[in-house]
């Protein structure tokens, strides 16, 4: 079943406005939040149990708590870089609701004493960019960013930032590093943001819907926001649903439901005739569930964690027995070696090897050895680097084959998909 | 101060010292290709892994600081295996054309292949192709294939030399070193990148293709480029030198050395030596040995000099070494001698900021010592005017060794030969030796500061001292030795070429310095 | 030579103020370039912003070559980028591909003899649920059939 906070009023068009959004009791939790004690925040926030909702689900209020007590300017960066495969939930949260977002990022700058933030969008999301320019300008004019902000003596400024096309910016010190003008490349920890992240400042990066669920602790309180989801993994999250299902898409559902509900209820389920094989179930990184482990998973952090795999950004990717699970691993090596930003030599030699390794089994020119190969090289990336894109690259190709290794031997001896039953050049085009 | 453990031996480090400096403090070996300890910690190539006591996993050494009590391996299997398929990473898509790189016999990946690797690759596919012999202008040439992207010569450039040219470029596996649109890495510092490339991507045009550096054998020395004084290596072998490579000195030089000091050997080589004495009393040149030359020296000026000493005079160089100096003037001293002129080119405060100082002679400084307990030095002008007046009639010259930082060297030579007894001690020969207006001028050939024992004074007043390198010419006399048979007495010196030491096993690898 | 428009160089002065380092500008400066410039970034125009930006050159490059939607050759009148990662690939985008190829009679990432299209293939673009999908310049068109992408690309020529 689904359970609508953040999405309630997703529908209606003119929640985009500042005023539509002000009269469904929008900026009524920044008032309240401003009257509060920032370190309270903090606490309620640490308290509710939010963990980031961008992929690695780190608590939020700890990860804030991580700040130094002390005067020096810090910033707040909004992670809304959205790029795991799979996932297309902050683009609906950044075009169906603007200002949600702002208050959220108001609010909790207002918490960790951040006068100034950005919201670092991905360069395609055109209409995210458009939508938020215009909600700025609307805060801006309202006084609702700026000086003394609704006559609390808090100052903020918010700016967007507009990234070029890299999927790695979505990890918090690349997105630092291109905001900086660099290149997007992560950055050595430590020292970590939080003491040293933006321009050498101390740095808070957060997700889109992690912000915006700071508003729902200050409007239902600890206990309200506690009321869904489970004890680890508290409130509720947007699920991105794709791939075979009959209604791909979004939807809110408290932590700890059954995928099974979100797949074959609230997705839909599968297209007549076709069975469920398998999911990702956290975007493309995260490894791959067999159709029985999936049917008894439930999506919350933990559950997810019993079966070796990751709630991540919650991008539910849903694959039918109609697909090959080798073509399915081609297109995502394809797109690790694509997105590897180049500096660490595991990560950036591990992503064009297990591509090329993977294709050589599906053009047919693999040898049976290569199967351990691929769990060599993913083992060497694991672990191994600055950031995690060397991990996940390696958890997907580790998984697919300890999963489904019969259609690899398959293709290897055959030269064609068990699945298909045709080679790579009919299913590649 | 932190005490910590590594491979079972007790260490203690500075305050703030990463793991991989602690190795370093203890020569332990330790794999890496990227941190360097004169650049920013990139923590890229993620080879100097090692496991530490309570870690969460393996940790890079570079990026670690050591805490008290920290217990620290790189000896376990795992970090072994780590450490050789980190190898295999490096490897896959290097061109493996050891046989024609320059860079083989001082390569990180044979070092650590050798050390860490010596199994079959597992890579069967092909390589990613990158651009080749790509020209970076007057001193550096690039191999992108070769490259293992560790971005030393990138964090140089922004961090050092702050001149900002090279790049990487592209992401992923197609990343390539580079300058914008191949645009020529001029800056002065460029060799630099050269020596800190761990492989063959970065090449010195000067270098490549000369020596396998197998043939070469190395000592330090001090650069005779510049007041600056850096601390270098000197790589020859029994054909003469071949480059020049700084040494680390943290009050000198740091890890650096500038491009003009590269080149600093060639007047060192035989090509530009004087390798014999010579006289030219009438109309005709004759050749003899530098010993035999100071002797008849000794027996026609030195009683005439003591004689009549006003009309003698020296004319000296910022070239030489202390220790020459001081024979000098305890020649000239005994001789009754009292004029002495500072000859100098490139007198000049000028200083770039990192190296690079304007006054183009390592030991001004040093000769300005020495001289002070002499008498004032006057200039070469003075002694051009009191030779053309004819108070002048013998004099000595101390020439430069680095000529081609003397722009007034023919014309000065021209003038100080129109004395009626001209004595021109030098290293090196050039054309105008043709012309001399002298009489009685004779040239005496000395050796280079590379074949040499001695001190030099660098700007700030510092005393560098260095040690003989090796022989070039074999003939060539020190100041000391000349002046020593100038007072007829005799020396104990052998003039033949000292014999090469036979080359330790493995030299280079273990002697070229930091990786 | 390429130099940006009045306006374009108005924008570049704002922009190298509006962050706290003058860097951070580059991003926003190449897309006016790109803009500015028929959708693509030339190597003279990377000289040109240097100048104007007063950063080095290797800096723009870099930043250049890093993005992807930042392109280096020239593209057509309609650049058109089908998403073909996992969850577009299973909802057809590759024989989408192929068929907006054929249609249009042009190789992949080359532009159409008559300079109007460039159909590349590219990584995920965050439109899973509405797959399969292209980006046609700087707009998304989603749940796309043979036909309505065939269409869509045909009106706006």
């Amino acid at each position: 079943m689904e359970v609508k906070i953040l999405s309630e009023h997703y529908d209606k068009p003119s929640y985009k406005s500042l005023d539509g959004y002000k009269e469904l009791g929008g900026y009524e939790d920044l008032a309240k939040a401003l009257k509060m004690d920032p370190k309270q925040i903090v606490e309620d926030v640490k308290a509710s149990g939010l963990r980031g909702r961008g992929g690695a689900g780190f608590p939020t209020g700890v990860k804030w708590g991580f700040l130094p007590e002390n005067g020096e300017p810090r910033y707040l960066l909004c992670n809304a870089d959205e790029g795991e495969p799979g996932t297309f939930k902050d683009r609906l949260m950044m075009e169906a609701a603007p200002h949600q977002l702002i208050e959220g990022m108001i609010i909790s700058a207002f918490a960790i004493k951040s006068h100034k933030s950005y919201i670092y969008i991905r360069g395609e999301y055109n209409d995210s960019i458009r939508s938020l320019e215009k909600a700025l300008a609307e805060a801006y004019k309202d006084g609702l960013l700026g000086k003394n902000i609704l006559g609390s003596g808090f100052d903020h400024d918010m700016d967007i930032y507009v990234g070029a096309g890299a999927y790695i910016c979505g990890e918090e010190t690349a997105m630092i590093s291109s905001l900086e003008g660099l290149k997007g490349q992560p950055k050595l920890k430590p020292p970590f943001p939080a003491i040293e992240g933006y321009l050498g400042k101390p740095t808070i990066v957060n997700n889109v819907e992690s912000l915006a669920s700071v508003k729902y602790i200050i409007r239902d309180g600890v206990e309200g926001y506690r009321k869904h989801g489970t004890e680890k993994s508290a409130g509720t999250k947007l699920f991105s649903v794709s791939g075979n299902v009959v209604k791909p898409g979004n939807y809110e559902i408290a932590l700890g439901t059954s995928m099974k509900t979100l797949i074959m209820d609230i997705a839909g389920g599968m297209k007549p005739g076709r069975k469920l094989k398998a999911v990702i179930p956290g975007g493309s990184s995260t490894p791959i569930l067999t159709a029985d482990e999936a049917m008894s998973a439930n999506m919350d952090y933990e559950s997810i964690a019993s079966f070796g795999s990751f709630l991540g950004s919650g991008a539910v990717i849903v694959l039918d027995d109609s697909n090959c699970m080798v073509d399915m691993l081609g297109i995502l090596m394809h797109f690790y070696h694509h997105e590897s930003c180049g500096q660490c030599t595991p990560c950036r030699e591990g992503t064009g090897w297990l591509n090329k390794v993977v294709h050589a089994i599906l053009k047919g020119e693999a040898r049976e050895k290569d199967l351990e190969l691929i769990n060599g090289i993913s083992n060497h990336m694991m672990g191994k680097t600055i950031c995690a894109l060397s991990d996940a690259a390696a958890m997907p190709a580790l998984s697919f084959l300890q999963k489904f290794r019969d259609e690899f031997e398959y293709f290897i001896k055959e030269g064609q998909s068990k699945v298909r039953g045709v080679g790579y050049a009919q299913m590649h085009h | 101060m932190p005490k910590c453990t590594i491979n079972g031996k007790e260490v203690e480090v500075k305050e703030g010292a990463t793991i991989i400096e602690a190795f370093k403090t203890m020569s332990e070996d330790i794999a890496h290709y990227c941190w360097h300890p004169g650049l920013s910690i990139a923590g890229v190539c993620r080879l100097c892994m090692v496991d530490v006591e309570g870690a969460r996993g393996p940790q890079i050494a570079c990026n670690t600081v050591v805490k008290d009590g920290m217990v620290i391996t790189n000896q376990s299997e795992q970090i072994k295996d780590i450490v050789r398929w980190g190898m295999d990473f490096h490897l896959i898509n290097h061109p493996l054309d050891c046989p024609i790189c320059d860079q083989a016999g001082e390569c990180g990946l044979q070092e650590q292949y050798m050390k860490f690797g010596q199994y079959d690759p597992e890579m069967n596919q092909q390589k990613v192709k990158k651009r080749k012999v790509v020209d970076l202008g007057e001193r550096v040439v690039l191999d992108s294939e070769r490259c293992i992207l560790c971005s030393r010569c990138v964090r140089f450039t922004d961090e050092v030399s702050k001149t900002n040219e090279l790049g990487i470029f592209n992401r992923g596996d197609r990343s390539e070193v580079g300058t914008f649109k191949d645009k020529p890495l001029n800056n002065k510092y460029s060799i630099n990148t050269v020596d800190i490339c761990p492989v063959g991507a970065l090449t010195s045009k000067d270098f490549r293709f000369r020596q396998r550096v197998w043939y070469l054998k190395n000592d330090d020395t001090v650069c005779n480029g510049c007041s600056t004084g850096c601390n270098v290596k000197a790589y020859f072998n029994e054909e003469g030198l071949f480059r020049v490579k700084p040494v680390y000195n943290e009050e000198v030089n740091g890890h650096w050395m500038c491009d003009d000091g590269r080149d600093i050997y060639k007047y060192v080589n035989k090509e530009h030596r004087l390798l014999k004495a010579k006289n030219n009393s009438g109309s005709q040149w004759s050749e003899l040995t530098a010993g035999k030359a100071m002797q008849e020296l000794h027996n026609s000026l030195f009683a005439e000099i003591k004689a009549a000493p006003e009309k003698t005079g020296v004319v000296l160089t910022g070239q030489y070494t202390n220790e020459e100096y001081q024979a000098v003037f305890a020649t000239l001293k005994e001789l009754g001698v009292t004029q002495a002129f500072h000859w100098n080119d490139t007198d000049s405060d000028d200083f770039d900021g990192l190296l690079i100082r304007g006054d183009k002679n390592p030991n001004t400084k040093g000769l300005q010592n020495a001289a002070s307990a002499f008498g004032a030095l006057k200039s070469v002008a003075d002694a051009e005017a009191a030779i053309a007046s004819g108070s002048l009639e013998t004099v000595m010259v101390l020439a430069p060794e680095n000529i081609a930082v003397y722009s007034n060297y023919d014309k000065t030579f021209a003038a100080l030969s129109k004395a009626k007894n001209f004595v021109w001690f030098g290293a090196n020969k050039t054309e105008c030796f043709e012309t001399t207006n002298s009489s009685n001028t004779w040239m005496i050939p000395i050796k280079s500061f590379v074949e040499k024992s001695g001190t030099f004074t660098n700007h700030a007043g510092l005393d560098q001292t260095f040690n003989y390198v090796t022989t070039v010419v074999a003939g060539a006399l020190t100041m000391s030795e000349a002046m020593t048979l100038f007072k007829g007495e005799t020396l104990e010196f052998d003039l033949r070429a000292k014999p090469m030491t036979s080359m330790k096993n493995n030299h280079f690898t273990l002697n070229r310095g930091e990786l | 030579m390429f130099k940006l428009s009045p306006a374009g160089e108005e924008f570049v002065k704002k922009e190298l103020t509006r962050y706290e380092t003058k860097r951070s500008a580059i991003i926003p400066c190449l897309f006016k370039v790109q803009e500015e410039n028929k959708g693509w970034v030339s190597p003279e125009a990377v000289t040109y912003l240097s100048g104007l930006m007063d950063l080095p050159e290797a800096w723009v490059n870099e930043v250049l070559n890093f993005y992807t939607m930042f392109n280096k050759e020239p593209v057509g009148k309609l650049h058109v980028q089908v998403c073909c990662n996992i969850s577009c690939c299973m909802n057809g985008a590759r024989e989408l591909t192929k068929h907006l190829k054929d249609t249009f009679n042009v190789k992949e990432g080359e532009v159409s003899a008559d300079g109007n299209v460039t159909i590349t293939r590219v990584e995920c673009l965050g439109s899973c649920g509405t797959a399969p999908m292209m980006q046609v310049n700087d707009n998304y068109y989603e749940n796309l059939t043979h036909e309505s992408a065939v269409k869509t690309i045909k009106e706006l020529m």
